[in-house]
């Protein structure tokens, strides 16, 4: 019996610092004690499920620079970390923080696991700007399987800034006055075509 | 031919019949030695015996404490190194440059992700009579959420970037910085 106490009393200890390292001195600072408390067995389930933290405390931070509720914070960040599960499980677990928090976008935005999967089998690594591109051409008014299409389209021969020109492209167009499902389409055709006849391997990268 | 390979065979024999010389103190000499190995694996069956058997710990709760605070230290020192680590990687940024039309403002901070949403890092600086409000950030590869804080009061979406999902009913923008 005495010895099952001290056992489990150096469990607890052994566990302190592992808890504790949840506990971002920035959201001491910035969130009131009750968000705070209310905050941290999110945050802990989360380092326990070894999803990037980062994240998921800038989120707490926007939410307390922008005077948001307590209730009102914590749902956000619990559905951030939902997100980016959810992404992880998509991409696979070697994805980095950026590629997470983009995938978790994705998602939000209409973007299916399947369609996250997709996108890291035809490119590698590096994933954060295509997927960004999803999300961000959602944002435009193009439809989430129609940005979906026109990304994918191009991941696997555009670089990271044809893949923005691309989207700043079809957003220039879109303010204009054209449709936007038609503007992915006509400028994911004419992109297509450009970096087919000149792929990447062949041109010379930017600085 | 047989009878001189007969003669050189008889030799060796011959040389191998000999009587070798021993070292009067081999004998003792290789006993010390086989002394020797079977301390050394007395000591270490004895030791593998020690650690084997289960034995009750009593530890001083004050002991326990000073344990965990070294355990703790450790971990804290690690955690410094990798954000040490963290900060180095810093230098593979891209530097931004956001800029906001705000004709009637008398402060403009720029508010984000990278620097932890304190309006107080990022003023922005007025150019062109002071209806541009402009500054430049280095931001590391990335999506990043941010928004412009005016007076300290108003909080604006960048007019030239995409919106982000507003959480907390406040508009907010994303700019992604690639890897």
């Amino acid at each position: 019996m005495r010895q099952a106490r001290w056992l489990i009393a150096l469990g607890l200890t052994a566990t302190l610092p592992r808890l504790g390292a949840a506990q971002d001195p920035r959201l001491e600072r910035r969130l009131d004690s009750a968000t705070f408390a209310a905050l941290t067995p999110v945050l802990d389930s989360a380092q326990a499920s070894d999803l990037p933290l980062e994240p998921l405390v800038q989120r707490a931070l926007e939410g307390a620079a922008k005077h948001a509720g307590a209730t009102r914070i914590v749902a956000a960040v619990r559905l951030l970390a939902t997100e980016l599960g959810d992404a992880r499980a998509a991409l696979g677990t070697g994805s980095t923080s950026a590629e997470l928090v983009a995938g978790a976008s994705a998602l939000r935005a209409g973007a299916h696991s399947s369609d996250l999967a997709q996108f890291r089998r035809r490119r590698g690594a590096g994933v954060t700007v295509p997927l960004a591109a999803v999300t961000d051409l959602v944002t435009s008014g193009v439809p989430p399987d129609s940005a979906v299409a026109a990304v994918l389209a191009l991941v696997a021969l555009a670089r990271d800034d044809q893949i923005v020109d691309f989207r700043r492209a079809v957003e220039r167009d879109i303010a204009l006055g054209a449709p936007p499902a038609a503007a992915a389409a006509v400028r994911v055709n004419a992109a297509v075509r450009e970096f087919s006849q000149n792929t990447p391997g062949n041109q010379p990268r930017r600085p | 031919m047989f009878d001189r390979d007969d003669d050189v065979l008889e030799r060796v024999v011959d040389r191998l019949r000999e009587p070798i010389e021993m070292d009067p103190t081999l004998d003792a000499r290789v006993m010390v030695r086989v002394a020797r190995s079977s301390r050394r694996l007395d000591w270490l069956t004895r030791w593998w015996d020690w650690l084997r058997q289960p034995r009750e710990v009593s530890i001083r709760p004050l002991t326990a404490l000073a344990a965990a605070a070294a355990l703790a230290g450790v971990a804290l020192w690690l955690g410094t190194k990798t954000s040490t680590q963290g900060a180095a990687g810093l230098a593979d940024t891209t530097v931004v440059e956001f800029v906001l039309v705000a004709p009637h403002a008398a402060t403009v901070s720029l508010v984000g992700d990278f620097n932890d949403w304190d309006a107080a890092t990022t003023p922005m600086h007025p150019v062109k009579n002071g209806s541009i409000w402009s500054v430049t950030v280095p931001l590391p590869a990335g999506r990043h959420r941010y928004a412009f804080l005016v007076d300290g009061a108003r909080w604006l979406a960048d007019p030239a970037a995409p919106r982000a999902p507003d959480d907390f009913g406040a508009p907010s923008s994303v700019v992604t910085v690639g890897g």
